[in-house]
């Protein structure tokens, strides 16, 4: 009994190791600032660039995204693990908003693989999340320049492996713009759809012309 | 390769290749050492004992814990565990009905009933009577239940081999817990006869619809460590919990019927063949 006692206590002490204050740093935002992502507060003004969309026609980001709480991203389809994943959550929780917020909101997702990445490939992938999400490409230089001009590093290409896959590193934030544009929140990875859920509403509130 | 001795959360993409844990191994060779220990000088086939007091039949008691110790090797190691263990809260869920539900279950039903006696004889210490009393057993089994499945102790103990390890040994033994009374056949509580056995159980079919419900009903994923995984396939974060809830409803369920329904029949049997018509 003293061995089956103190392999009982090797387990709880193992099981009462979990930190929870490491757990969601979001919590710990929501409660400084009401925001589950990073207000930035002296961001630059919001973007102006104009790109392909998935039909192959310009689309001018802050004619076709003012008035709309935007979330920005900066990817690629052939990405593994963050792209999915915050596309896939971003989807989700658009799925769940009322109807009028749904309609106020926008996803847009532009390439940093122009060379993989066609329009016809990023309609396709944005349709196994949501058929409304705008998908841009444009040419690597161009795509650098933009993320250079908010802050971003430029997305880097990892040497392909035997069968001539590669990796692109790329910036693994969201960017979101209330509909005005003045307030600029940055959902890092790791931003839970809870997040997304609680601060969407507060976006299209703080923003709105109404 | 980057040897993983136990299966946990890696944030690597999933692909199927098959990934070696000898930690896995290792566990279940120790289990079915400590079972064939135990078992020792038992005839595998005949208890030997008071066929009433087992069950009323002779049981092919080795056969029931080779299979248990196969369906726990399946559940704990890839592509099983490794899928449980940081990509699909619903094989995690699949894990936890292997391992805390089936597999005790058909581990203590391989126990012969020598050994059933030399173990409750060896362990009659007043603690031992007292967790598996049935109803510290069943409170016991929800709080590993219940414990093992709130966010923070997933996201928590998942991102390690160590926590990982700890949520399945805890499954392991609330489960043998679990089971102990309703399968243990030596006559130890004459009270606790099948009537009672079937209400402990239909008590924790009961029980489980919490979770359940918890975690059917949820608006948002509530595992960080299931919703930020690399995706496996189509399936989304909130699909994948949906379908562990009723995993563990329907699961669950299957499981605890069988062994309900099992003793009605067990119980009626007897009944009527104690009570002969005229």
């Amino acid at each position: 009994m003293t061995r089956i006692a103190l392999a009982a206590a090797a387990i709880a002490a193992v099981a009462c190791s979990v930190d929870p204050a490491e757990r969601h740093e979001a919590d710990r935002r929501e409660k400084e600032t009401g925001w589950r992502g990073i207000v930035l507060e002296n961001p630059p003004p919001k973007p102006s660039f104009t790109l392909l969309d998935a039909d192959g026609s310009p689309y001018d980001f802050r004619a076709e995204t003012d008035g709309f709480v935007t979330f920005l991203f900066f990817g690629y389809t052939s990405c593994p693990d963050v792209c999915p994943v915050h596309m896939a959550s971003l989807a989700a929780v658009r799925r769940d908003l009322p109807a009028e917020l749904q309609r106020s909101m926008k996803v847009v997702f532009v390439t940093t693989d122009p060379g993989r990445d066609s329009p016809e490939r990023i309609r396709a992938w944005l349709a196994n999340f949501d058929p409304d999400f705008v998908g841009l490409t444009g040419d690597k230089a161009t795509v650098d320049s933009i993320q250079l001009a908010m802050g971003l590093p430029p997305s880097i290409y990892e040497p392909p492996d035997e069968d001539g896959f590669y990796v692109v590193g790329h910036a693994s934030q969201v960017l979101a713009f209330s509909p005005d544009g003045s307030i600029r929140v940055v959902y890092p990875f790791g931003t839970r759809q809870a997040d997304w859920k609680h601060d969407i509403p507060l976006l299209a509130a703080a923003g709105s012309h109404s | 390769m980057n040897l993983q001795w136990w299966c946990s959360a890696q944030a690597v993409p999933w692909d199927w290749n098959w990934r070696p844990y000898p930690g896995v191994w290792l566990f279940v060779l120790c289990a079915a050492g400590l079972y064939f220990w135990l078992t020792r000088g038992v005839d595998s086939g005949n208890s030997g004992s008071d066929p009433d007091a087992a069950g009323g039949s002779r049981r092919p008691r080795r056969g029931w814990a080779i299979v248990g110790l196969a369906v726990l090797w399946l559940a704990l190691d890839w592509p099983i565990g490794a899928l449980g263990g940081g990509y699909l809260s619903s094989v995690h869920m699949l894990q936890f009905l292997l391992i805390a539900l089936l597999v005790p279950a058909l581990l203590l039903l391989g126990v012969p009933d020598e050994s059933w006696k030399r173990l409750e004889s060896a362990g009659t210490t007043a603690v031992f009577r007292l967790l598996t009393h049935p109803l510290v057993a069943l409170a016991l089994f929800q709080v590993v239940l219940v414990w093992t499945h709130l966010p923070a102790v997933v996201d928590g103990l998942m991102a390690t081999q160590r926590g990982s390890f700890t949520i399945d040994v805890l499954w392991l033994l609330g489960g043998l817990l679990f089971w102990w009374p309703v399968i243990s056949p030596v006559p130890e509580r004459t009270w606790f006869g099948e009537p009672l056995k079937m209400g402990y159980l239909f008590l924790a079919t009961v029980l489980n619809t919490m979770p359940y419900a918890f975690l059917t009903f949820g608006e948002t994923p509530y595992y960080g460590i299931y919703e930020l995984a690399p995706p496996v396939g189509r399936i989304t974060a909130g699909e994948d919990q949906q379908i562990a809830g009723l995993l563990m409803k329907v699961g669950g369920g299957v499981i605890l019927w069988t062994a309900i329904t099992t003793l009605w029949f067990r119980w009626f049997n007897r009944e009527e063949a104690a009570c002969p018509t005229a």
